[in-house]
């Protein structure tokens, strides 16, 4: 029987995964993007297990929003991305240091 | 049975894929291991019954963004980049408070897991057998305006994306619609009164 709590524990794994990634990279931050999809992800692992265990569609509608918000995310972050290229040259995250100075 | 099998295979692979994504090197395996990420959630959530979800997530994450985030490591020329250390000098602390998030979520679902007892007991009834088609319905009832804001936030990607890569050269010869509108006509056309006779 995999109960409600397993599906949530997994969530709660790839959420922290995700944050972990966030703050540890250094290198670009095309990674940085892709940490952001893996905990919306986390998020939808829990409306989804949360519609099942329920019964009630609602948690799904969420889930189709979701996927359509992080679509949007994901073009205009990579958007941002490749004008932040061109100017800088170097998508480091290290470099990004216009507004320090 | 063969549905705990199926759900602690599949969800190891889950965890190591979401771990390559954040310690490998290279962004393109990155990238890919993201895709096996996606592809191994979308499976599970066949197991939960959300088969258009599932689907959903395999088309827009696996063929249209993820593709996107490869051409993008494809157009920028990474790998002539200095090398530099992959992790911050702060790694050992991101690892400390990502740990602790994560003990404090697991402590929350196990010490709260006598809610969701009642809940396991509904699901012997399942859900419909046509999951699309009750999507469908709620999505065109219930939720007809926050499916036309998704819509309208799409067509706003849209927008802003192509706007903010669009590069023009310098010295093209195109036509600018600003100038254009802004014309006066009573400055365009100018009446000459003529004398008749007269040069």
């Amino acid at each position: 029987m995999i109960t409600l709590q397993s599906y949530l524990t997994l969530s709660a794994i790839l959420f922290a995964i995700g944050i972990i990634g966030i703050i540890i990279n250094r290198k670009n931050i095309i990674i940085i993007l892709m940490c952001a999809e893996l905990i919306l992800l986390a998020v939808n692992f829990n409306f989804v297990a949360f519609s099942y265990f329920n019964q009630d569609y609602t948690g799904q509608i969420f889930v189709f929003f979701i996927l359509t918000v992080a679509a949007a995310e994901a073009a205009i972050g990579l958007a941002i991305l490749v004008t932040l290229y061109r100017n800088n040259e170097s998508i480091d995250v290290q470099n990004l240091i216009t507004l320090k100075e | 049975m063969i549905k705990e099998i199926i759900f602690y295979t599949f969800s190891s692979i889950l965890i190591c894929g979401s771990l390559g994504v954040v310690l490998f090197r290279n962004p393109v395996y990155s990238a890919i291991s993201l895709i096996l990420t996606f592809i191994t959630s979308a499976f599970l959530w066949f197991l939960l019954e959300s088969e258009f979800l599932a689907l959903i997530l395999i088309l827009v994450y696996v063929g249209a963004v993820m593709v996107l985030f490869l051409f993008v490591i494809m157009m920028l020329n990474i790998n002539k980049q200095k090398k530099t250390s992959r992790f911050n000098s702060i790694a050992p602390l991101s690892l400390l408070i990502g740990l602790v998030i994560l003990l404090e979520l697991i402590t929350l679902i196990w010490l709260q897991s006598t809610q969701f007892k009642e809940t396991e007991a509904i699901v012997s009834n399942a859900l419909s057998e046509n999951n699309t088609l009750e999507l469908g319905k709620l999505i065109f009832s219930q939720y007809l305006y926050p499916f036309e804001i998704a819509g309208f936030i799409l067509l706003l990607g849209i927008i802003i994306s192509i706007s903010l890569t669009l590069r023009t050269k310098k010295g093209k010869k195109t036509q600018i619609i600003s100038k254009q509108v802004d014309i006066d006509p009573s400055k365009r056309v100018q009446l000459v009164d003529l004398e008749r006779g007269k040069k």
